[in-house]
């Protein structure tokens, strides 16, 4: 079923200098998911994240869109950076029209209601368009940078930790929006996240990142029936039965 | 690759059929905008969108489609769909629930009152800064009493970096230029001075110059580019990055840990560069006063100690403490002001190098002025 499947990542090894971050990675993510990325700090996962969305090459293996591919194109993507990268000499309307700017011949007023749209739909009203983004709060620089993913419309979007930093109300809120947004445009999702809330609301599969390879896949009570040694770790502790028990998995 | 889009539309029945097909994407509606706006007329109620021919479609495709029913007759109705398409209905649903109206742009003044608020703005601002700075310039002072009394407190390991990277590395730029300098100014006395038969006088022009003037004020505007911007960048980055706030949260005070040391080392390297800027002017001179004049190198130094002072020396020697200072607390200064933005660091980096050469030329004006008045 190759159709199926949006990412695909074989053989990947990613060495800077001595250290090895990914020692012969494998990962399929299937189209319409929405994946979590989790694993001790230093596993890669922004790294594996990068590379995937083609900003540093691997050292070794392959990265391929096969659904896209297999139509003659490549995918869309829109990315999420951890703290926003919001342009921040750019209005938060401006920040979203960029990429539309660039890419389309829309009409001004066209490129402009499409902004307000997409902010829309992550949450932010129109009181927050001519603002500079050093002037909106922490949550609000998260929903604007989803927005700009957005903008293009693209089939995968990939968040790097989307609800760091954020009070818990914020962060359930914006994974609702994440959640939302993903099945009703169709998206492929590809989460990086230390959030085991978010995991277990709104991952429909989940990733484990462990010395350089992929520990284990699957939903989490598939994860949890056979975790051992760090993955147990991560989800039996105290933190991670709490989230299992209150999204009664 | 993507399939222009398109649409046909049948209005003679009694309800309208919009028959969409192609791909409707971001990168493709843009020239179906004003054809769609010329049918939102002929919409009325019960008119029903045609998906079956559909290619692909995203957002911004159903948000044209939803704008055009919005703003037709047929108005906040449910837009009615025929024909299969994987989610040509859920994207206009999404798009319908997140439309929202165009927010008014804030007013900025135009015209002769705009020109006016933002001229007397920037003269407020200006006043503002020259409290600031002084107002800064004197903190500097005492915490730096304060060090010097207490010598132990001084982070030597800084003050000998910020030697190295602003003064050390800078020394062949300085010297090159004055050397240049040096040149023209000689060329300048052999050709001028020449019309008059005076030419022998080109080895006072060259000296005087670049003793009294030249050597120290090219090290310093040089220095106000290279070290004052660095200066600002570095501390800026660090304020916008809350490394200044982690300091003070320590009980560190940025002022004593980040702009004494610089102070220092600029103090020690101003005159040393200043040296070699007025050493490395003279050799330029003597160059051209070797080959245009013939007059050789002995002969010039001959002359030197003969009718060069060497109070002059001191004068210009003397200037570069001053504009030391006022380079480093510049430099400092702007650097602790930058704010949370991008824009701000590059507006305090240029305002840094700005006021550091202003400053630097106008020190330079009031000293001529008072050796001057001491017959120096």
């Amino acid at each position: 079923m190759s159709e199926d499947i949006a990412i695909r990542v074989r053989g990947l090894v990613t060495r800077f200098g001595k250290q090895t971050v990914h020692d012969g990675l494998d990962l399929d993510v299937r189209r319409g998911e929405i994946i979590g990325v989790v694993g001790p700090s230093g596993t890669g996962k922004s790294v594996l994240l990068r590379e995937i969305v083609g900003l540093d090459p691997p050292t070794e293996g392959e990265i391929s869109f096969p659904y896209h591919e297999a139509q003659g194109r490549e995918p869309r993507l829109g990315v999420m950076f951890q703290d926003g990268a919001l342009f921040s000499n750019l209005t938060v309307l401006e920040n979203v029209e960029a990429p539309l700017r660039e890419h389309t011949h829309l009409s001004a007023k066209l490129r402009s209601e499409i902004a307000g749209l997409k902010l829309s739909m992550a949450g932010l009203g129109p009181e927050a368009h001519f603002k500079k983004p050093s002037q909106i709060s922490g949550g609000m620089r998260k929903r604007a940078a989803v927005a700009r993913a957005l903008s293009l419309d693209p089939e995968l979007l990939f968040l790097d930790e989307p609800t760091a930093g954020l009070d818990p109300i914020s962060a359930e809120n914006f994974d609702r929006m994440t959640e939302e947004l993903a099945h009703s445009l169709g998206l492929t999702v590809f989460l990086v996240t230390h959030d085991l809330d978010t995991l277990h609301a709104i991952c429909d599969r989940v990733a484990v990142l462990y010395q350089g390879k992929v520990a284990a896949i699957g939903t989490i009570p598939e994860i949890v029936a056979g975790a051992e040694g760090w993955v147990k770790e991560y989800f039996s502790g105290p933190r991670g039965r709490a989230a299992v028990r209150a999204t009664g998995g | 690759m993507a399939a222009t889009a398109a649409f046909e539309f049948q209005d003679d029945a009694a309800a309208p059929v919009l028959a969409l097909s192609g791909d409707w994407t971001v990168d493709t509606i843009a020239a179906q905008e004003a054809e769609l706006r010329a049918i939102a007329e002929r919409l009325k109620p019960g008119a029903v969108v045609d998906v079956g021919q559909l290619g692909r479609m995203d957002v911004a495709g159903a948000y044209l489609v939803d704008r055009t029913f919005r703003e037709s007759a047929i108005g906040e109705e449910r837009i009615a769909v025929r024909g299969q398409h994987d989610n040509a209905k859920q994207l206009l649903i999404a798009a319908r629930k997140a439309a929202v109206e165009p927010a008014e742009k804030p007013h900025h003044e135009g015209g002769l009152n705009g020109f006016l608020d933002r001229v007397g703005r920037v003269m407020a601002s200006i006043g503002e800064e020259i409290i600031q700075t002084v107002g800064f310039f004197g903190e500097a002072l005492v915490v730096m009493a304060r060090l010097i009394t207490n010598p132990r407190r001084l982070r030597w390991t800084s003050i000998v970096h910020v030697m190295e990277a602003a003064g050390l590395n800078a020394l062949p730029i300085v010297a090159l230029l004055a050397f240049f300098i040096g040149m023209v100014v000689a060329y300048l006395g052999a050709r001028i001075l020449g019309d008059f038969g005076a030419s022998v006088f080109t080895v006072e022009l060259v000296v005087f110059s670049m003793l009294r003037e030249f050597g120290v004020v090219i090290t310093a505007v040089l220095l106000a580019g290279r070290t004052n911007s660095a200066f600002t960048a570095e501390i800026g980055a660090m304020k916008m990055r809350q490394e200044i706030d982690a300091m003070r949260v320590m009980g560190l005070d940025p002022m004593e840990a980040l702009v004494v040391p610089r102070i220092i080392a600029m103090l020690i390297m101003t005159p040393i560069l200043t040296f070699g800027a007025m050493m490395a002017g003279i050799f330029g001179g003597v160059l051209v006063a070797w080959g245009e004049l013939g007059v050789s190198p002995q002969m010039f130094f001959a002359r030197v100690s003969e009718v060069v002072p060497a109070q002059h020396f001191w004068v210009g020697m003397s200037k570069a403490p001053a504009f030391a200072i006022v380079l480093a607390v510049i430099g400092c200064r702007q650097g602790l002001a930058v704010g949370g933005d991008v824009g701000s660091l590059g507006r305090r980096v240029t305002s840094s190098v700005v006021q550091a050469i202003f400053m630097v030329i106008l020190l330079d004006a009031l000293f001529a002025l008072w050796f001057l008045e001491l017959d120096l």
